[in-house]
Parts: structure tokens; sequence; C-alpha cells
């Protein structure tokens, strides 16, 4: 079944909007991750094999983030969304998965930055509810609670405009047909490839993981040289 | 107490839905108490009043095993415990609760689904293969969500003691080292299958572009992240792509 494009901009939408709110505030069931929310924004395409080899990739960048409490680290999730689109519309993969990665990275640090501006804002709305708050009032933690989510699926919602506005904006200048571009895509996947394991030799330290890596990265090439 | 489980439950996968820097999850925290905490607001309206406030304060912890907490707190305000103990406590479950927590899930569990999915799809297993990782994962997310908050509601004061004795800090342990030799074994894989069909040209430049990265990270520590060299790396790409005649 092939949607619309009303409906196919709708569901995007809806789906960025999720997988972004899906990072910290709700549920947090890894729809944010690149690989899965790329599986579904490519389901909604009806373009699958494209969509995970964008997913694939900027989940390589993304093995690289602990995202661990305070800490201040990218939003993957609407913009690969966005990069999916893009390569989805920019005809074969080795010439547009390099800029759509691209793509993705952009958006992904402007989602790191408006996530630290929503943060604030809860933090702001906290402040001026210090009264209640100092009272027990079931209420006022509620409103603030509701305040937080509403908020961050405003944010998640913008991103997600954002990253489709810039995916059309680059699918209007893209020239599918020059050479280069698969140079592009090399640096990309070199890029992400450098991104996970640099990600896990800083995980493994010294131990015991780091023997578990290389066994691991060992099986990985038996497995190619068997292939 | 027992009556306001399942909404508690379910409103712990919001517990960061309010997060900011002054009180972290501290609101999420206080909203999934208050279903616990309705039958004190009829046995003793003086104890829930104070509950309420302390209920809301600074908290942080792994969001999946903030329900320990929440549970072992909520106990011990039905057990009367003096606030200041609950405070206490409140503080000393911070930290065990976040390094482990982020230990089995963040550093362990998440990257090891991840890897899995993606040598599924450098299989070309199918989409069904990536759900079922995707559910698996979140099976387990549940059950120790669920688990959390029924060991913090048993053990109250006690929840230190009870943490510790569990599965959860082995399981933290082994959870590393799984995702090391996933992460690892994905590693070849998905150089192959994205860089595989490139000319020896583009082969060549994807391998020299993961060593400038692994170098650059080497070096320059972590002003250099992932992103920040991706992004130079790529906008350099693209430049030289679209720009050169």
């Amino acid at each position: 079944m092939t949607l619309g494009p009303a409906a196919t901009i709708t569901a995007l939408l809806g789906w960025g909007t999720l997988v972004g709110v899906d990072l910290v505030s709700v549920p947090q069931a890894l729809l944010s991750r690149p690989l899965f929310a790329a599986l579904g924004t490519g389901m909604i395409l009806g373009d699958v094999p494209t969509a995970l080899r964008v997913g694939l990739v900027l989940e390589l960048f993304a093995l690289d983030v602990l995202p661990v409490g305070a800490s201040r680290y990218p939003d993957y999730g609407a913009a690969t969304v966005g990069a999916v689109v893009f390569a989805d519309g920019a005809g074969a993969w080795p010439q547009s998965l390099g800029v759509a990665t691209l793509l993705g990275l952009v958006i992904a640090t402007i989602g790191g930055w408006t996530l630290q501006w929503h943060r604030a804002a809860s933090g702001r709305a906290l402040r001026n509810q210090a009264a209640g708050l100092a009272a027990g009032e079931a209420a006022t933690v509620a409103r603030l609670q509701w305040r937080g989510i509403s908020g961050d699926i405003v944010r998640s919602l913008f991103l997600t405009f954002l990253t489709l506005l810039a995916a059309g904006l680059l699918l209007a200048r893209f020239q599918e047909d020059n050479p280069r571009l698969v140079v592009v895509t090399a640096v990309a996947v070199g890029a992400g490839l450098s991104a996970a394991l640099g990600g896990a030799i800083r995980s493994a330290g010294r131990g015991a993981r780091l023997w578990a890596l290389t066994l691991g990265t060992a099986v990985g090439l038996l497995v190619l040289v068997l292939q | 107490m027992t009556s306001g489980f399942l909404r508690a439950f379910l409103r712990l996968f919001a517990v960061q839905g309010a997060w900011n820097y002054e009180r972290l999850t501290g609101i999420g925290m206080g909203y999934a108490a208050e279903p616990l905490l309705e039958d004190l607001k009829v046995s003793d309206p003086g104890r829930h009043a104070e509950a309420a406030v302390r209920s809301a304060e600074y908290f942080n912890s792994h969001p999946y095993l903030a329900g320990a907490a929440l549970g072992a707190l909520v106990r011990a305000e039905y057990d009367q415990v003096p606030g200041a103990q609950l405070s206490r406590l409140r503080t000393a479950l911070t930290s065990p609760l976040g390094a482990l927590g982020d230990q089995l899930f963040w550093a362990g569990l998440v990257p090891a689904t991840m890897a899995a999915a993606g040598i599924v799809v450098t299989l070309e297993w199918g989409v069904g293969a990536v759900v079922a990782l995707f559910a698996m994962y979140n099976a387990v997310h549940v059950a120790t969500a669920w688990w959390a908050l029924r060991t913090g509601l048993r053990s109250g004061m006690r929840v230190g003691t009870a943490l510790s004795e569990s599965w959860l800090p082995p399981a933290a342990a082994r959870a590393g080292l799984v995702a090391g030799a996933l992460v690892g074994a994905l590693l070849p894989q998905a150089a192959a299958w994205l860089l595989g069909e490139q000319p020896l040209t583009g082969l060549a430049v994807g391998l020299l572009t993961l060593a400038v990265g692994l170098a650059a990270s080497w070096v320059a520590g972590p002003r250099v992240t992932a992103v920040r060299f991706g992004l130079g790396a790529l906008g350099a790409a693209v430049l030289l792509a679209w720009g050169l005649p």
C-alpha cells in the first residue's frame, strides 16, 4: 500500500515526533535509535532497504554515545527520519548515502541543542511553580510533568518539520549523476566505523571487555570470509 | 499502597518527562509516587502532605530502575520512617541505581541490541528479525522496571541490600562483555555491507577516513567527538564533490 503525499507527510511528522519523544521523555523504548527510527521511516515510504542503510550508518555514530543523565548528546531520532526521506528521494544509495548522513548529523546536533533548551524551559516552569511544590500539591506536580512532556512533543515535532524541510530543499538541488558522491558515501561509512570502533575501544578499557571486542571482531571477519 | 501499583508503574515510563537541571527526575518521581501515596492520604493526611513534598524533590537514577527507589521511599513513608532518614536514602540510592542501570542498559544491552540488529540487517535476515530484537529488548526493559518497583515496595529501607544481592550486579557486568563482542562482530560486517559495492577508490577513502577518525580521537581526545569528526569530514567531502569543476 502506498500513502498519498499528505498522508505520507503526516505519518512522517507523527513518526518523527514519536521517536523524538522516546529519546528522553517517554517511553525510552529505543524507537529513537537510528536503526529502528529508519526502519519505521522506510516502512512509511515503502523503501526499507535504503532506510536500513541510512539507519545503519547513523547507528554507527550513535554507538559512540552514552546517554547518561545530564550529559549532552545528539538527538538522532527525527534526524534519521529526514536522512531517510532524502536518501529515498535522491536515487541510488551509493550516491545519496553520504549526503543523507551529513543531513542526519547536522539535524542530530541541532536536536541535541533543542534538548538543552527544553530542559532549561522545564527548569523555569519549575521555579514558577515553587510555591505549589513546597505545599506538596499533586496538581502542581502533574502540571509540571505534562508541561514537560508536551514541550518535548512540540520540540520533536519542530525538529521533524525542520528535517523534512531540509531534506526537501536538498533534494531540489541534488544531482544524482555526480560521480564523486560515491566518495562522500565512503567518507560517511568510514567516519561512522571510526565512531563505533572508537566508542567500543573507550568502553572496553583494558579489561575483559577488550578481549570480548577483539573476539567479536575476529568472529565478524571470519563470517565475512566464509560468506 | 498496592491499589496504585499499576498506575505508578505506567507513570514510571515517563519518569524523565519533566527532566530539568534543578531536580533532574524529581518531578517524574513525584508524579509516579502519587497513586501509591493515595492510601496514606486517608490513613495519615499529615504524613501524606510531607510525603508529597518529599516525593518530588531532587532525584536521579537510571530511568528503568527508578522504580526501586520509588517503591522503597513510598514503603518507608507508610512505615513512618523519619523524613531526614528518607532524604538520606534518596541521596544514597542515586549513584548505585544510576551506575547499575547505565552499566546494564546504556553500556550493555543497548549497544548489544543495536549491534545485533545491525548484524541482522547486514546478513539480510529480514525486517522480522530486527523487530524481534526490538521486542526482546523491551521485554527486558518492562520486566526490569516491574521488578524494580516491586523490589522497592517489598524492601523499603533495606532496598540497597536487596539490590546488591539480586541478579542485577552480575548481569550488569556480563552485559558489557556481550556488547563488546557484538559491536566487534558488527564492524567488519557493516564495513563490507556498506563499502563492498564501492569502487576501489571509495573503499580506500572509507578505510582512510576510518584511520584518520581513530587517530583524531586518539590525539585530540574528547574535543573531537565522533559527530564533530563526521561533520568535518563529510562537510569537506561534499564541498569537494559539488565544488570542484
